[in-house]
């Protein structure tokens, strides 16, 4: 595992954005996530690995409400958000989900031009008081999607006609765009190639400068190339959390080292 | 040195037992698949020659043109040109003078001999056409004690002569006309007095009684279809839409969500004529609607035609992948936002093939019809909307329905002429679905 760069990794922050704790998820009767506490830092990379069905994805899908889609899922415990309860009655998933961004396993743009893809989320929160404002916002969400150079001379093509990588950042650029303070990521390299994989790890890299990154992936190398924490699950259970460098080098829990070695996954 | 090995016994090249059976089989699924389809087109292709073949000649029709003396001592006694007075000269004296004329014609021609009367000469020209003088002349009293070139609808017998549905053999036997008669118009057809055009009265004509097949026309029952089709749609539309958008996107998954969704597809499959019943009871007898209107007719269409828009647009917006909505929703998009942002415009396609296909249904649907009386001998064109909404009218399969059960013979050409339009204006819907289809339709 050449391509581990952990000695070049460094957490700038120390101040918590999420902090979940006692997270009870039930799908039906079945029970996805068990006492899962996590706190998820500011400006980092967060990686939640583990093997298929551990509950990582679903853990992630509760950070903003996704799990609210479905009916027979039922969230118990408490998840902070800048000490806000987001399962707090008062709170509207609509409002969260402004603040905290997603991005889906399979790139999934809009069928619309590229401009509009990017445009939607400032138009529907009102971000933009004229048309300048929203052209400057898709302008500057593609380049911080690392999208603008590819695109700039057809912003009227459809999304859907981009390449796989491409329609990828395509759907982060517009996560971007509503300027969230935290950006969840479920598997988003998983239907990817390695060079268009490559450059979304890069972009998260640099995204990690402006907002708080959750990423959910099935590979080992990826959290280790991407993440400066993380958080391994195991049946539902968070088995271990800590900086990346400490659980790939020196796991505390014999799970955790049997999973990173390939003997259970 | 590397050496080839030999198979034992089970070579490629010889087709097991196994799959020779396969084989067989599949080759015989592929003939009973084309069997199926060459009996649907066969049973196509003879809809369409049955119908084309005896209903387009309705769409042609023997006219004869006179010249017709208006004559003012006999049309206005009084001699003040009030039409009012001149209504009292009934058609009957109208087809004295149409008499007149044509014998005055025939007999500077030298067409008339001892074999032909007046009378039968008269009987050339339908019941009808006297009408059609009478109003011509109460609508322009001016024309009295001029001579106009009228031109009249054949009778029948006449025109049923020259679409070859009437011979000479049959003449004989027939007290409605003679074998002289038939001699008279060939005559007059070769002199140019009697000619075969295009019949616009078929399409835009009033319904005519059953001793007039030649009058009969489609105008009302054209107009009483229009109507209703514009009640589905205004009603049908919004409301199968709104309630598919509910129970799909938002409505909670329970036992009376359940309950409704089985209601609705049971309701797709009641026998159409169950929805009559119901509108005669509910709207007819019980809400005082009057009966063979666009109105009623309209509302019992639309309660049978909602199940079939329902279930397409359920199905439309089933199909948009959950990853749009999922995209829409994670970026902070309303429920609400998402469904007529992204849900709505993809599943638009859909939604449009089905209330079309619906509104098609409707408008070739008879039997509820029957019950809510549409059924009735109308001969009045429907006001201008809203007020004709409730003055009776007809409606296209029913006036087929009528055609059909009527005695003579003309009536058979009608009846399938009025299939014909039918057909046509289910043909441009369907045209029209595809195309708004291709027009909305977005790949992802």
């Amino acid at each position: 595992m050449n391509d581990m760069r952990l000695t070049e990794r460094t957490v700038d922050t120390t101040e918590i954005k999420i902090a979940a704790r006692k997270v009870q998820v039930y799908y039906g009767a079945t029970h996805a996530n068990k006492d899962v506490d996590v706190d998820i830092l500011d400006k980092t990379v967060t990686a939640f690995i583990g093997p298929s069905g551990c509950g990582k994805s679903t853990f992630l899908r509760c950070l903003n409400r996704m799990n609210d889609t479905i009916s027979v899922c039922r969230v118990e415990g408490e998840i902070l958000l800048d000490s806000e309860d987001i399962y707090d009655k008062k709170v509207d998933p609509v409002q969260l989900r402004a603040k905290v961004g997603m991005v889906f396993q399979k790139p999934n743009p809009f069928p619309k031009s590229i401009y509009d893809n990017v445009a939607y989320g400032p138009k529907i929160h009102g971000l933009t008081k004229n048309k300048a404002e929203l052209d400057e916002i898709v302008e500057s969400s593609l380049r911080k999607a690392a999208l603008w150079n590819e695109v700039k001379d057809r912003l009227d093509a459809p999304g859907t006609g981009l390449s796989g990588g491409q329609q990828q950042r395509l759907c982060i650029a517009r996560a971007v765009a509503t300027s969230p303070e935290v950006l969840l990521m479920d598997e988003p390299c998983s239907a990817l190639d390695p060079i268009a994989t490559a450059q979304v790890e890069e972009l998260i890299d640099e995204l990690r400068e402006n907002f708080s990154v959750v990423i959910v992936t099935h590979s080992m190398q990826q959290a280790a190339r991407v993440s400066q924490r993380t958080a391994f699950f195991h049946l539902g259970n968070l088995v271990e959390f800590g900086e990346t460098g400490q659980i790939f080098t020196n796991p505390s829990d014999p799970r955790t080292e049997s999973y990173i070695t390939g003997r259970i996954g | 040195m590397t050496m080839h090995a030999t198979n034992m016994g089970n070579s490629l090249y010889k087709t097991d037992p196994l799959t020779k059976r396969l084989n067989a089989a599949e080759a015989r699924f592929r003939i009973y698949g084309m069997a199926a389809v060459a009996f649907g087109v066969l049973a196509l292709v003879g809809l369409l020659t049955s119908a084309l073949g005896t209903g387009v000649s309705a769409f042609r029709q023997t006219f004869v043109e006179i010249p017709v003396m208006l004559d003012a001592a006999v049309l206005d006694k009084s001699g003040n040109r009030n039409p009012e007075e001149m209504a009292k000269i009934t058609t009957i004296g109208y087809a004295k003078v149409l008499e007149t004329a044509m014998v005055a014609e025939l007999t500077e021609r030298g067409l008339l001999n001892d074999r032909v009367s007046a009378k039968d000469a008269g009987g050339l020209i339908s019941k009808e056409a006297p009408a059609q003088l009478r109003n011509m002349v109460l609508a322009n009293p001016e024309l009295l004690g001029t001579t106009v070139e009228f031109r009249a609808l054949a009778n029948g017998r006449v025109d049923g002569f020259f679409k070859g549905r009437v011979t000479m053999e049959s003449a004989a036997l027939d007290s409605n006309i003679s074998p002289a008669q038939l001699e008279l118009a060939q005559k007059m057809r070769e002199l140019g007095l009697l000619s075969v055009s295009f019949n616009w009265g078929f399409i835009t004509g009033p319904d005519a009684s059953e001793l007039r097949p030649e009058a009969a026309g489609l105008g009302v029952a054209i107009l009483g279809s229009l109507y209703m089709m514009i009640f589905v749609l205004v009603l049908a539309l919004p409301l199968g839409v709104a309630a598919s958008i509910y129970l799909e996107e938002f409505a909670p998954q329970n036992r009376f969500t359940d309950l409704i969704e089985v209601n609705i597809s049971n309701l797709a499959a009641v026998p159409s004529i169950v929805f009559g019943i119901l509108g005669l009871a509910v709207f007819i007898n019980f809400g005082g609607l009057p009966q063979s209107s666009p109105l009623v007719g309209g509302l019992v269409l639309t309660l049978m035609t909602l199940p079939t828009i329902i279930i397409a647009t359920r199905a439309a917006l089933k199909a948009v992948p959950p990853s749009i909505k999922d995209a829409a929703l994670g970026i902070g998009a309303s429920k609400t936002q998402t469904v007529f942002h992204h849900v709505l415009p993809l599943a638009m396609p859909g939604i449009l093939t089905g209330a079309i296909i619906g509104l098609a249904q409707a408008l070739g649907e008879t039997a509820p019809l029957l019950l809510i009386g549409m059924v009735a001998f109308v001969r009045d064109y429907p006001a201008a909307p809203p007020e004709g909404f409730l003055d009776p009218a007809a409606a296209l399969p029913v006036q087929v329905y009528n055609f059909t059960q009527r005695a003579d013979p003309a009536f058979i050409e009608r009846a399938s002429g009025a299939i014909i339009v039918l057909l046509v204006f289910l043909l441009a819907m369907n045209l029209l679905a595809i195309i708004l289809r291709r027009r909305f339709e977005r790949r992802w």
